[in-house]
């Protein structure tokens, strides 16, 4: 049966929602259907494989196709909107402006499954800016004076990341012929062109910015926090995979190119430590977590440096493996610290505790999803400094937990409520479930290892002691809490303004010379310079 | 001694020079509008001179320039009327320069 | 030297149609009484409308231009009247603006039934025919010196629109805008004599075969380029243009910024391509470009700085303007075969449609908004989307235009723009067009942020608008952003005419 239509629908339905806001009726139901929209993306990601369809033909050629990596992706995606479409129809329930909230939700939800579905570069673009842009509304929904710095941030550095891929794209297709071009195609030209360099520099700043890499994450330890929970689960757990798919999909992997490959991998691995580093001074557990995911994303784009140094085959789909492992972690986590703050101190360890093994999966604890992860990943480093750094930062990720779950006791003892809602902690466990599960679901097809290899005393032993050792750390952190230095939200971006009296200053000059420019005697004569500048530059140069 | 051609052709660069002048550097809006004519005077003898090398070249006199000074006289003399009649309501309205004042913060209207 | 014949073509006679309509409508208000001007307008409009578009379908029929010769007189004694794929495009643009300003300024502009006739109402619709009759014949004339008539009768109409309201600010605004045009004017003025008196015509096809680099013909271009663009506002030049257009009636700034600063931009592109020896000279494209890359930057912080929306929209016509201007040294720049075959040349002349499309659908949303506010300060702005919530989606969708996101024309226009400036490695061309994207981004977000906040608790509309004059405004917007939609290829549309030139 084909099943293509459905990838028409996971854009087409959440689409189709916005539009029918526009009768009030709807409008004011809008925030329960929210778990709906991502339906046809998760339908898609089941069924659907391989074909690509052809929505606009030649010259506009919008197309779409799913390929592994993309299914992956999407389906994780789909199921972390469903079920944070869930928590969100009952936690926004009632707030002021819920119905502006929803639709944000839903061009977001739109953009974000989009980025995996599409094969055309035009495509791309259009849904990639719209998944980045329409998060701002989830950014700035809290109108707080934290939220609108937070906006304002993110809209900057929003801005910066689509200028600097547009600019990549055009060098891309620069060599073209035709507009339009798929993915695939403008990628295989890529090698030997002559704007390979700039072009593969300016995707790897646009895509980086937007996974986070230092020094482009500033935004992320500012935003991420300020939503609302189900939407900093879907910030933190989806939005960034924009980024993933933008390198997995424009960095030419299959040819090897070490300088470049090696220039990632160390950005990746710098920021797996910088976001462990400060994460450890942070405060609130939602804002632990975002620097959790700076870490996380310098491991998937260290991945996909190490892949693309040597051509390794298969690491867009190990990549992909280990982002999908993340986004539901991810989205569990930021998911569980609505629950805990829901819940009261009588039943908080039934949350706490599965909390713990969602945490510690992330650093690849033995035996749970996590050391999947890092198992499949792990060849593609080689033996090296870079595999060892890479175990390092293991151990990290398992301090940065530890750190996490002691702010996420903090919180539950300040807890006022008793029973979190029946549905909130539905889609928390289902998240829940799912990541825990979804990676030894998925692990024999796109690996080459049996599972009893990732059980065997030697993986255990690799996967146990950074964890082990990222425990002690943390019994060492806690010791020395109080002389901890609190690094601010957001870290170098306190120290970028700074420059905010001098952008003032700069702004104030502008204004003076436009006064003087717009004077009449200036005007004029600048005008009859101009005319003289030009005659002469028409006869005496050629 | 000079020819007829550059005479008119010195006349017309005397007559731009001091319509830019005047309407570069006078303050009063007037003046502009006058320095404004002299300009444009200056301007129609340069088709003069077009018309008159056009005469050089064997014809009795290009006809082409002269209607065009005709209607670029009567464009000038339209645009003149615009600039007083804007003038006369701008002195009416109280104001009798160029340079806006400063803005008035209290001011509710659409500005 | 005997310049090119032009043959009349079949259906020509519609051009003249284009150019007399407006003023029969024009003499019909003086006839039938000024209290029937608003009727005798929506009675013009639409019929106008039509016949731009039968023209466009004609070209687009015939793949030829259409050409009249006026009185059967060749040039250059006589008039020829050509419309090319270019010129038709942007007839049909003009009588979409205007339509759709029509509909806007229904509101506005209409004679209070209690009053014998009212001043205003008259000037407005007199003066939007005028402006009409005066841009079609600058899209249609052959003649350089036509093109000053055109560009004088356009000036005269667009300056009165600016004081409609009479106070003294808009009066100075005004006169400001007449002086400095008048100066443009005589500096082109000063460049066709030049030009006549060295080849003995000012026909653009005469002028074309003719043109040599010699002394004479540069100083008369640098005058005449110098002069349009202080017509069209280019920074440095963009003294007049803020306060006049900010001061105008909302309706008037949005013809004003939309339409009215194009056509001496039009004129430099035909002066530019058509008249200029070719190869055209890199290093006053390069000027051109520079200033159009000044006038993105300059311009758009200075947009984001503005207290009053639109102030903030008239600084952006003239850092969108700019956009205009870059397109020379990329087109010169790139190996296609013709210029119009070339994609900044496409990209410049969509950036031109796409923006006025745009601007003309902030100015009025703006001004529905003021109206419903009772003042344009973007501080105080909140609640605007509760009282008028059609405007201000006009407003972010028009915006995502000017900011070059897609899907929106401005963004394919500038994407083209971006990729003509890669292929010929013009690297400050490209960084100005990205920066001008982000600035442009900011200072609409600036305005929509407020707009989208919820109002303040003694928030009062002070006057409600109707749904139809909302929804023109919506449907300008969404033109704009239908453009978007186009392939990202030269148009053989735009070509159409130009073909067969040398």
């Amino acid at each position: 049966m084909d099943w293509s239509f459905l990838l028409v629908a996971t854009l087409a339905l959440p689409l189709a929602m916005v539009v029918a806001c526009v009768h009030h009726l709807f409008f004011a139901r809008v925030l329960s259907w929210l778990p709906l929209a991502p339906v046809p993306g998760l339908l898609a990601a089941l069924f659907e494989r391989g074909d690509s369809i052809v929505i606009a033909p030649a010259p506009l050629r919008l197309t779409l196709a799913l390929d592994d990596v993309g299914a992956m992706l999407l389906g994780g995606a789909s199921l972390l909107w469903g079920a944070a479409g869930l928590y969100a129809s009952v936690s926004m329930r009632g707030k002021p402006g819920s119905g502006r909230f929803a639709i944000w939700w839903l061009l977001t939800l739109t953009g974000s499954l989009g980025v995996f579905i599409v094969a055309d570069m035009t495509s791309f673009y259009l849904v990639f800016s719209l998944a980045s842009l329409a998060a701002y509304g989830l950014v700035a929904f809290e109108n707080t004076a934290r939220s609108r710095r937070a906006s304002r941030v993110y809209m900057a550095l929003a801005l910066l990341g689509e200028a600097l891929i547009l600019f990549g794209f055009v060098m891309l297709v620069s060599a073209m012929p035709g507009g339009n071009p798929l993915i695939r195609d403008a990628v295989a030209m890529l090698p030997g062109s002559p704007l390979e360099s700039p072009a593969v520099l300016l995707l790897i700043l646009g895509f980086g910015l937007k996974t986070g890499l230092v020094p482009l994450h500033v935004w992320m330890p500012l935003a991420h926090p300020v939503a609302p929970i189900p939407a900093s689960a879907v910030l933190s757990g989806i939005i960034v995979k924009a980024g993933v798919i933008g390198l997995i999909r424009f960095l030419p992997l299959e040819v090897p190119s070490p300088d470049w490959g090696m220039a990632l991998m160390v950005l990746g691995l710098l920021t797996a430590f910088y976001g462990v580093i400060v994460g450890v001074t942070q405060q609130h557990p939602k804002t632990v977590l975002a620097y959790s995911t700076v870490s996380q994303m310098g491991v998937v784009a260290a991945v996909l440096g190490a892949g693309l140094s040597t051509g390794a085959p298969g690491t867009a789909t190990l990549a992909a493996f280990y982002a999908l492992h993340h986004l539901l972690v991810k989205g569990a986590l930021f998911l569980g610290v609505g629950i805990v703050g829901a819940t009261g101190t009588r039943y908080v360890s039934r949350v706490i505790i599965p909390m713990a093994l969602l945490a510690f999966s992330l650093a690849g604890l033995p035996l749970t999803s996590g050391a999947l992860a890092k198992f499949a990943t792990k060849p593609l480093f080689g033996d090296g400094l870079a595999a060892f750094m890479a175990t390092l930062s293991a151990a990290g990720s398992a301090l940065l937990m530890a750190h996490f779950l002691g702010r996420l006791r903090t919180l539950a003892d300040e807890s006022t409520g008793d029973v979190a809602n029946a549905s909130l902690v539905f889609a928390w466990a289902l998240v829940a479930a799912a990541s825990l599960i979804l990676p030894w679901v998925l692990f024999p097809e796109i690996t080459t290892y049996a599972l009893s290899e990732t059980v065997s005393m030697k993986a255990l032993w690799v996967a146990s002691w950074p964890v082990a050792i990222g425990l002690l750390l943390a019994l060492f952190l806690k010791r020395i809490d109080a002389s901890v230095p609190r690094i601010p939200e957001g870290d170098v971006i306190v120290l970028l303004e700074r420059l905010q009296p001098l952008a003032a200053r700069c702004g104030t000059a502008i204004e003076r010379t436009d006064l003087v420019l717009r004077r009449w005697p200036v005007a004029s004569i600048v005008l009859l310079m101009l005319a003289i500048a030009f005659g002469t530059a028409l006869q005496f140069s050629r | 001694m000079i020819g007829s051609t550059t005479l008119y052709g010195l006349c017309a660069t005397g007559l731009v020079a001091i319509g830019l002048y005047g309407l570069v550097l006078h303050p009063s809006p007037l003046r502009k509008v006058i320095a404004f004519n002299l300009l444009g005077s200056g301007t129609f003898i340069l088709f003069g001179v077009a018309a008159q090398r056009g005469a050089a070249a064997g014809l009795l006199a290009d006809p082409v320039p002269q209607a065009m000074v005709i209607t670029g006289i009567v464009v000038a003399f339209a645009a003149t009327a615009v600039a007083v009649a804007l003038l006369l309501r701008l002195v009416e309205s109280g104001g009798s320069t160029l340079e806006p004042s400063a803005p008035d913060p209290q001011d509710d209207r659409p500005s | 030297m005997t310049p090119a014949a032009y043959t009349a073509t079949e259906g020509g006679a519609l051009l003249v149609v284009a150019i007399v309509l407006p003023v029969i409508g024009m003499l019909a208000i003086f006839a039938l009484g000024l209290r029937r001007a608003e009727r005798i307008a929506y009675l013009v409009l639409p019929v106008g409308l039509l016949v731009a578009l039968a023209i466009a379908a004609d070209v687009a029929r015939s793949g030829a231009a259409v050409t009249y010769v006026l009185g059967g007189w060749q040039p250059p004694l006589g008039i020829a009247l050509r419309a090319d794929g270019l010129s038709v495009t942007l007839m049909v643009l003009t009588a979409v603006v205007l339509c759709a300003v029509g509909l806007v300024a229904r509101g506005s502009f209409s004679t209070p039934p209690d009053k014998a006739e009212a001043r205003s109402p008259m000037v407005f619709w007199t003066l939007i025919l005028g402006l009409w009759c005066a841009l079609n014949t600058v899209f249609l004339s052959q003649d350089l010196f036509n093109l000053f008539v055109a560009l004088e009768l356009l000036t005269f109409s667009a300056v009165p629109l600016v004081c409609l309201d009479g106070r003294r600010e808009t009066l100075q605004a005004a006169l400001r805008y007449l002086l400095f045009a008048l100066i443009g004017s005589v500096l082109y003025l000063m460049g066709a004599a030049l030009l006549y008196g060295a080849y003995g015509t000012l026909d653009l096809a005469g002028l074309r075969l003719l043109a040599r680099n010699d002394l004479a013909t540069s100083v008369a271009l640098g005058l005449m380029i110098a002069g349009l663009m202080a017509k069209a506002a280019l920074f440095p030049l963009h003294l007049w243009l803020p306060p006049a257009h900010a001061g105008a009636p909302a309706a008037a700034s949005a013809v004003l910024s939309a339409l009215v600063v194009k056509a001496p931009f039009f004129i430099i592109l035909r002066l530019w391509f058509d008249v200029a020896p070719q190869p055209a000279n890199a290093m006053a494209a390069q000027m051109l470009a520079w200033l159009g890359i000044a006038s993105i930057l300059f311009c758009s912080v200075m947009a984001l700085r503005q207290a009053r929306l639109k102030l903030m929209i008239a600084y952006s016509t003239v850092a969108q303007l700019g956009y205009l201007f870059l397109m020379f040294p990329l087109v010169m720049a790139s190996d296609a075969p013709t210029a119009w075959e070339s994609v900044g040349w496409t990209g410049g002349v969509l950036q031109l449609v796409s923006h006025a499309l745009a601007k003309a659908s902030m100015f009025l949303a703006a001004g529905l908004i003021a109206e419903a506010l009772g003042h344009d300060r973007i501080e105080n702005l909140d609640g605007a989307m509760s009282v008028v919530p059609i405007s201000v989606a006009a407003f972010g969708l028009a915006g995502l235009s000017l900011m070059g996101l897609p899907p929106s024309g401005g963004f394919v226009a500038k994407l083209m723009l971006l990729t003509a400036a890669t292929e010929t490695a013009n690297w400050w061309i490209a960084a100005a067009i990205l920066l001008g994207g982000i600035l442009a981004a900011s200072y609409v977000f600036r305005v929509l942020n407020r707009a989208m906040a919820a109002p303040a608790s003694d928030f009062a509309c002070k006057a409600s608008i109707p749904l139809y004059r909302e929804l023109t405004v919506l449907g300008l917007a969404i033109c704009a952003v239908v453009l978007g939609f186009v392939p990202l290829q030269p148009f053989a549309f735009l070509g159409i005419g130009r073909v067969g030139l040398p």
